[in-house]
């Protein structure tokens, strides 16, 4: 029978704790039962990102997402829609970096459907070679319609120049090279290779009785899972390389500057905390330092963000500034410059507002069942599930000293800029 | 009449949401100042009351509230997210913008830059670049022909006394203001006592111009794919037909169990992105069937679209299609209640528009009596004359035209559309 872990987890900020459960085959299952709920959400995670792609097989993580939805043995293509949507209910998945996930939000009722239907789905695609052709025709078409969208082409050419050979330096989407050679003989073996359940977790978020939802997990197919033997190769880890680029892209009607940082990676929370203030600090909100100097009072940019994307493999930070094609040196001297001016430290009252940003966005995400459902299933994931409240402990453990020397981590001489300009 | 005040009790994890909700949506831009009231809406966050631009911006991130001030096509709307023990503050402060807004020159070209640095960046969009067409095509210069940021060239010429005397409409007896949070009483009553001081007369409501007698637009870009979108333009969201033309909606573009998602992507593999949107308005909305495909394809992605609308006219729904239809709207009411921000949103705007604040659930019991016969014969009334616009390469779109007028032929007018 599926077992308690003993996790430290409190109720707190409206919720009781999320019960940790594990399969037993090793498979983490995460519940969070509330009887007010109106919805509830079920979530299935796995760590097949594209980081695990070999060579060959860029995009295959993805399209494997893609033709999970093509069905699976006596659940031919659409049913699984039909019968979701027919109770009320919406499904849909995402393909990442480190992982993939598939979730679906419905009324109550419709769990129990959702329990039997989504694990055959995702763990025993039919992977049939007349949807396979045919969905590649689709994915194709996704990678086709980012292509015509200029800002995804200068981000992707950022992230080659800065992470180089790295998995994260190449497209999700893959490449269509890749994309034409791939055979449904490989997309199952790449299937077999990730989808075992110690690399995979689930979460239920919503209205629900945990003992009848855990029966159903542990006596379907997430309950017979493999579990892995053979050891991932050990990665690198993530550098950056420092650089300074410039390209001209057709049909871009804005300039931008782009700067990329490597970061320590996800599991590193407390560190990666004191940087979400610092990138707080630096550009969120008008009374933040870039936007007020660059956009408020320079007027140079349309705007400029600063985002902080915890990955495993070593996190990434990325600047962004929209401005006027003339503007681009300007923009990029005056960005230097702040940048370099954090590394004396920020104010008790920059801290303090960095911080209520935070908090409260923190509380105001865990409103709603589904991003409530989805930070359990990541977390579970990652084996860093914790207290709502954690994250607001860590924001509060910092002071103006101890954040100073992490400014330099958004040292521009470290970053790798990318100049974008039109034709 | 007088302004409505709504406080939705049911609340989560101490945190408040209010709506305020204007009848100054873009339709009440002036002929020839597109984008004024867009402008308007952000040149509200610049400063307001006793506070600065720099001193209100510091005061509300302070605090670590969100607040947002933004057009839609019928309504401004003033959004403002805190947690509860900061609602005392704040929620003043959304008056305030509306009553005493500074709007000074400086401010408001700034937020005019800014706008027209956003527009000029929509048109890197092949989307945005079709979607411009279409409304041109639907709607003319006039209400609801451009996208609430406007048009460079009238946007250029908005002066700041322009933005100034657009802002004494707002504070008026029409509008509304919905709360989500517990209700505190001396709260309560300032909001109260403030808003009924407000004017009776929100201006003069807009009104449609005539639909374009062309019903085909090409933008030449120079791209992979081409975007394809089917417009109608179809009833007031007050129309006893606007809710068999929301089922009609959901059935051909809501979910991956939907008709154009099934037909045009599961079946032909010719698009990643096709759906269709009816965003009901207070005047006649638009009904827009869209997808992209690459552009050898997309004359077949016409056939298989207008194939589908050809079948949308000809036979009624099978009851299989509608009853699914009615689940999915059914799930969308559930699932688009959960945050307060939500809620808060939903009530404003109905009751905004002269609905009941609980239209949506009143809106599931009638789904149940909607027959496919009524679907059939409000489809037949509004989706007779359909427009299309397109973007991508020339030689795509010289096909794509042809194609299209051999079965839409172009000679209608606007008498006979209606």
């Amino acid at each position: 029978m599926p077992t308690d872990s003993l996790a430290d987890l409190r109720p707190c900020l409206g919720y009781p704790a999320p019960q940790q459960r594990t399969l037993d085959n090793g498979c983490p299952v995460t519940l969070l039962p509330l009887a007010e709920a109106s919805v509830a959400c079920l979530q299935f995670w796995c760590q097949a990102g594209s980081w695990r792609e070999q060579s060959g097989e860029a995009g295959i993580a993805h399209f494997l997402e893609h033709m999970v939805f093509k069905g699976s043995d006596g659940l031919p293509a659409g049913a699984f829609d039909h019968r979701v949507e027919a109770v009320g209910g919406q499904s849909n998945a995402a393909t990442g970096f480190d992982d993939v996930h598939y979730h679906v939000l419905l009324p109550p009722e419709g769990l129990s459907l959702a329990l039997e239907l989504l694990p055959r789905l995702v763990l025993t695609p039919g992977l049939q070679e007349q949807d396979f052709q045919l969905e590649r025709q689709v994915v194709l078409e996704e990678l086709a319609q980012s292509e015509d969208q200029p800002e995804e082409v200068a981000f992707q050419q950022l992230l080659a120049l800065g992470c180089g050979q790295h998995p994260y330096g190449r497209p999700i989407l893959g490449t269509r090279e890749d994309l034409q050679g791939m055979t449904p003989a490989a997309m199952g073996a790449f299937q077999s290779r990730h989808y075992r359940a110690d690399r995979c977790a689930v979460a239920i978020g919503g209205r629900f009785d945990p003992e009848v939802v855990l029966h159903q997990l542990q006596s379907g197919p997430v309950g017979e899972l493999p579990a892995t033997t053979t050891a991932e190769a050990a990665s690198a880890g993530l550098a950056v390389a420092p650089g300074r680029h410039r390209v001209h892209l057709p049909r871009l009607e804005s300039a931008r500057l782009l700067m990329l940082w490597a970061a320590p990676p996800a599991k590193a929370q407390q560190q990666l905390s004191g940087l979400d203030l610092w990138t707080t600090a630096l550009a969120e909100g008008r009374s933040s330092r870039l936007v007020k100097r660059l956009r408020e009072e320079l007027q140079l940019v349309e705007s400029i963000d600063l985002e902080l994307h915890p990955l495993e493999d070593g996190s990434l930070m990325v600047l962004e500034a929209v401005c006027e094609p003339s503007q681009l040196e300007a923009v990029a001297q005056e960005v230097e410059t702040l940048l370099q001016q954090a590394a004396a430290g920020m104010s008790q009252a920059e801290l303090a507002r960095a911080r209520r940003l935070l908090e409260h966005g923190h509380r105001f995400s865990l409103e709603a069942i589904g991003p409530l459902t989805q930070m359990l299933g990541q977390t579970s994931l990652s084996r860093r599930l914790q207290s709502f409240d954690e994250p607001l402990q860590r924001l509060a453990s910092w002071n103006s000293d101890s954040l100073k020397p992490l400014a330099a981590a958004l040292d521009p001489s470290l970053a790798c800029i990318l100049e974008v300009l039109p034709l | 009449m007088s302004p409505t005040i709504i406080w939705l009790d049911h609340s989560f994890g101490g945190i408040h949401a209010a709506r305020l909700v204007l009848p100054h949506g873009s339709a009440m831009d002036p002929q020839g100042g597109a984008g004024m009231h867009q402008l308007l809406a952000g040149s509200l966050t610049r400063g307001c009351g006793d506070l600065g631009a720099v001193a209100f911006a510091e005061h509300i991130e302070t605090l670590g509230g969100s607040l947002r001030s933004d057009t839609s096509d019928d309504r401004l709307v003033l959004a403002l997210k805190c947690v509860s023990t900061d609602a005392p503050q704040l929620l003043p402060l959304l008056l305030e913008m509306v009553e005493t807004p500074h709007l000074q020159d400086e401010q408001v070209r700034l937020e005019q830059d800014l706008n027209l640095q956003s527009l000029q960046r929509m048109q890197e969009d092949p989307f945005a670049l079709a979607h411009e067409q279409l409304r041109l095509l639907l709607y003319g210069s006039g209400t609801y022909g451009h996208d609430p940021l406007g048009r460079r060239d009238e946007l250029e010429g908005i002066d700041p006394e322009a933005i100034r005397h657009a802002a004494r409409a707002l504070p008026c007896h029409q509008a509304t203001m919905v709360i989500s949070g517990p209700a505190d009483e001396p709260l309560q009553r300032l909001v109260q006592e403030r808003i009924s001081c407000w004017q009776a007369s929100a201006g003069v409501r807009p009104q449609l111009g005539s639909i374009s007698a062309n019903n085909w637009a090409g933008v030449g870009a120079d791209t992979e794919q081409s975007v394809l979108m089917l417009g109608f333009r179809t009833v007031p969201i007050h129309a006893p037909e606007a809710l068999a033309l929301r089922l009609l909606q959901v059935h051909l573009g809501v979910g991956m169990s939907s008709r154009l998602f099934q037909s045009l992507r599961e079946t032909h593999g010719l698009v990643y992105d096709v759906g269709a949107e009816l965003a009901l308005r207070e005047l006649e909305s638009p009904f827009i069937w869209h997808l992209s495909t690459s552009a050898e394809q997309a004359v077949a992605a016409l056939d298989a679209l207008l194939a589908e609308w050809q079948q949308v006219l000809q036979a009624p729904l099978p009851e299989a299609s509608l009853e699914l239809a009615r689940a999915k709207l059914r799930g969308q009411e559930a699932l688009g209640r959960q945050t307060g921000a939500q809620r808060a949103e939903r009530t404003a705007l109905c009751l905004s528009l002269g609905l009941p604040g609980d239209y949506h659930q009143r809106a599931m019991e009638w789904i149940e009596t909607i027959s496919a016969t009524d679907v059939l014969e409000a489809a037949r009334r509004w989706l007779q004359h359909p427009v299309l616009s397109a973007c991508g390469p020339a030689a795509s779109l010289s096909a794509l035209q042809s194609r299209w007028q051999q079965v839409v032929p172009p000679q209608r007018s606007a008498a006979a559309a209606r």
